[in-house]
């Protein structure tokens, strides 16, 4: 409950203490409200479920990476981008476990077939190609991230995800500036620098 | 007859080992619903219902937001009105700066100290619209009550209604002036052109092609939130909307929309409805697309102002595909005699005429040409553009990502650059009408681009734009 309240005092700063609002259309026929158009706490669609999934997989597998690159990465930023990844992740991972468990959806344990495919190929390489694939793989899956929080934000009907993606983003964003910064000084180029 | 099998199997064995190969490496794609829309799972009664009761919820978060940004106070500049004199331009800056700076400050400080510092004005952040989950075409007040008399059309949603105070928007009805016609000045008689009144309004002024594109252009089809599945957002099964209900008169009444161009829906921003006045000097068209011909925005719009670029769901509820030769080459000639309102103290390459404009519109006209930079873009001999898309950077000044009543601010990108003809008539400004004021412009401009204007270059600069 005092994570609940935490996450809604912390998402209510970000977005300007207003609440989000659904279009009905799309909320599950069945969704139980607590005034029109405002789901009852825990009440999931679709949307919400396909997202925690995801999203849990996916940080689970930040972590598995960023484990692996702090033994195997050579350059020192990569080293120190997969340290604040298991720092931010970990934390992040714990949280959305809990909402998702309160929602009761099951998450998915393990790597993903393309999460597999990626650590199959990293486990491959040494030294600086090891660097540049990862970053690579970073860029990806930070921008695929990205874009399921924010799918969330207006698709979903469950108000702790949604604060949750909310919270969330700008750090993903930020992550994501960072590995394009690290990928163009390894690679020499200068894509996705603004 | 052996060696091209052997050959053939050579080939064949990278492209068979790429396939086994490249499958375990395809990622699943993300979820179909962040491209395209998903199918309603609500009965449209109780979407309906659901959206009646929180409309008051969602206008009062709007006009706190709102509130929270601008001062939306009634406050004309004396003596300027707008072009057909029906209304008065609003003037002062709106913007309202973070307690405790000034406008010099912020002015003095880096974009990456104001970012830090979290110091940008809310009221330059992308501007959200009313409802980001729905989003979709809101029309003002007076649209809806003139299509409403005159057609006797249903524009009103029942989830959200207009954000904007009136005496915000541009006049209504708004003149119309002709490139064909220009010693008749406004011929619109005060009325709001509609499918009923525009043949006896411009008959004997207008040529037959005209004419017939001019009804298209008047006709409603379908539209997202305004057609008869049961995916819409007006009570009755409607007849959908005509391209004209936000280019009123040719010109804009301010009713908003989101980009068709970008997805998810959360990161879909507001639009300002553009004026089509002096849209036959205009090399591109749609604020992020770029269509080269006014003809090829014609005809798109169909499925992208429409149906926000969905296709699918363009043809699930009624798409109107006008066809190129015979109607969209006559929407087209009649939007192209469409002409900017005068401008009498500007000189035949867009420059004031020394003899006729005043001190302060001359000493504003420098600053526009030189230390301001604004004729960098906006260059006065090209219709004030220049026909080109430009990334302001704005996010230089702020985090990104930050949510604000559900719509996620995010790098707006290259847009295009606007006319400045005629733009006192054009509130609110910027691509989604996030400046109410063009003191609001100024002071936006002065710290985007780094100019460091003084407050008298800074009014100088907005007495010349309303010479414009």
């Amino acid at each position: 409950m005092r994570n609940i309240l935490t996450l809604a005092i912390l998402a209510a700063s970000v977005s300007g203490a207003w609440a989000q609002i659904g279009n009905p259309a799309f909320m599950g026929a069945d969704t139980r409200m607590q005034k029109p158009g405002d789901p009852a706490p825990n009440q999931t669609n679709n949307s919400d479920r396909v997202f925690a999934r995801l999203v849990a997989a996916g940080g689970a597998a930040e972590v598995d990476f960023a484990h692996m690159s702090a033994d195997r990465a050579s350059a020192e930023s990569v080293k120190n981008f997969a340290q604040r990844m298991v720092k931010d992740h970990d934390a992040a991972n714990h949280e959305l476990a809990q909402l998702a468990d309160t929602a009761k959806i099951p998450l998915p344990e393990g790597l993903l077939p393309d999460q597999e495919a990626m650590k199959a190929k990293l486990n491959d390489l040494q030294g600086h190609d090891y660097d540049v694939a990862y970053m690579a793989g970073q860029i990806t899956d930070h921008q695929r991230t990205a874009h399921l929080l924010e799918w969330e934000i207006t698709g979903g009907e469950d108000a702790n995800l949604q604060q949750f993606a909310m919270k969330t983003l700008p750090i993903v964003l930020e992550h994501l500036q960072l590995a394009q910064k690290i990928h163009a000084e390894l690679t020499d180029a200068s894509g996705g620098i603004r | 007859m052996r060696t091209t099998l052997k050959l053939s199997l050579w080939f064949a064995l990278p492209v068979s080992t790429a396939i086994l190969i490249g499958i375990p490496a395809l990622s699943d794609p993300l979820p179909p619903d962040l491209t395209y829309r998903p199918l309603p799972t609500m009965p449209f009664s109780d979407a309906k219902s659901i959206d009646e009761a929180q409309k008051r919820a969602v206008m009062e978060r709007q006009q706190a937001m709102l509130r929270q940004r601008y001062d939306l106070a009634d406050k004309p500049i004396d003596g300027t009105m707008m072009s057909g004199g029906r209304k008065p331009v609003q003037g002062g800056v709106r913007v309202k700066l973070p307690e405790g700076t000034t406008w010099e400050d912020l002015s003095n400080l880096t974009p990456t100290e104001i970012r830090d510092r979290n110091l940008l004005p809310s009221g330059f952040k992308p501007l959200p619209h009313v409802k980001q989950s729905a989003g979709g075409q809101v029309f003002p007040q007076a649209q809806i009550d003139a299509i409403a008399r005159l057609e006797q059309r249903d524009l009103r949603r029942f989830d959200v209604d207009f954000d904007l105070p009136d005496h915000l928007t541009p006049e209504f009805p708004p003149p119309i002036f002709l490139t064909t016609h220009p010693e008749l000045g406004d011929v619109s008689r005060g009325e709001v052109l509609s499918i009923r009144n525009f043949y006896e309004i411009m008959n004997g002024l207008i040529t037959p092609v005209q004419m017939e594109g001019l009804r298209l252009l008047l006709t409603p089809f379908p539209q997202e939130e305004f057609n008869q599945t049961e995916d819409r957002k007006v009570a009755q099964q409607s007849l959908g909307v005509a391209c004209l209900d936000c280019h009123a008169n040719f010109h804009t009444n301010a009713a908003f929309h989101q980009t068709p161009d970008v997805r998810p829906q959360s990161a879909r921003f507001r639009l300002d409805t553009t004026s089509l006045r002096g849209v036959f000097n205009q090399q591109i068209h749609g604020s992020k697309r770029s269509l080269r011909s006014v003809e090829d925005f014609t005809q798109f719009e169909q499925r992208t102002a429409y149906f926000n670029g969905d296709h699918v769901s363009a043809t699930r509820k009624g798409a109107n595909l006008p066809d190129r030769t015979n109607q969209v080459a006559m929407m087209a000639q009649m939007q192209n005699i469409i002409d900017l309102p005068p401008a009498p103290k500007l000189d035949p390459f867009g420059r004031l005429d020394p003899a006729l404009a005043t001190e302060q519109e001359l000493a504003g006209e420098k600053v526009f040409m030189g230390k301001g930079r604004c004729a960098d873009c906006h260059v006065p001999q090209t219709n004030f553009m220049d026909n080109n898309m430009h990334d302001l950077k704005l996010e230089r000044f702020y985090r990104i990502g930050e949510v604000t009543n559900d719509f996620v601010a995010l790098p707006d990108g290259p847009i295009k650059t606007f006319t400045l003809r005629g733009i006192k008539d054009s509130p609110p400004y910027l691509h989604d009408g996030r400046l109410l004021t063009l003191a609001d412009t100024v002071e936006f401009f002065n710290l985007v681009l780094g100019v460091k204007l003084d407050q008298k270059e800074k009014d100088d600069l907005v007495a010349y734009l309303l010479a414009l």
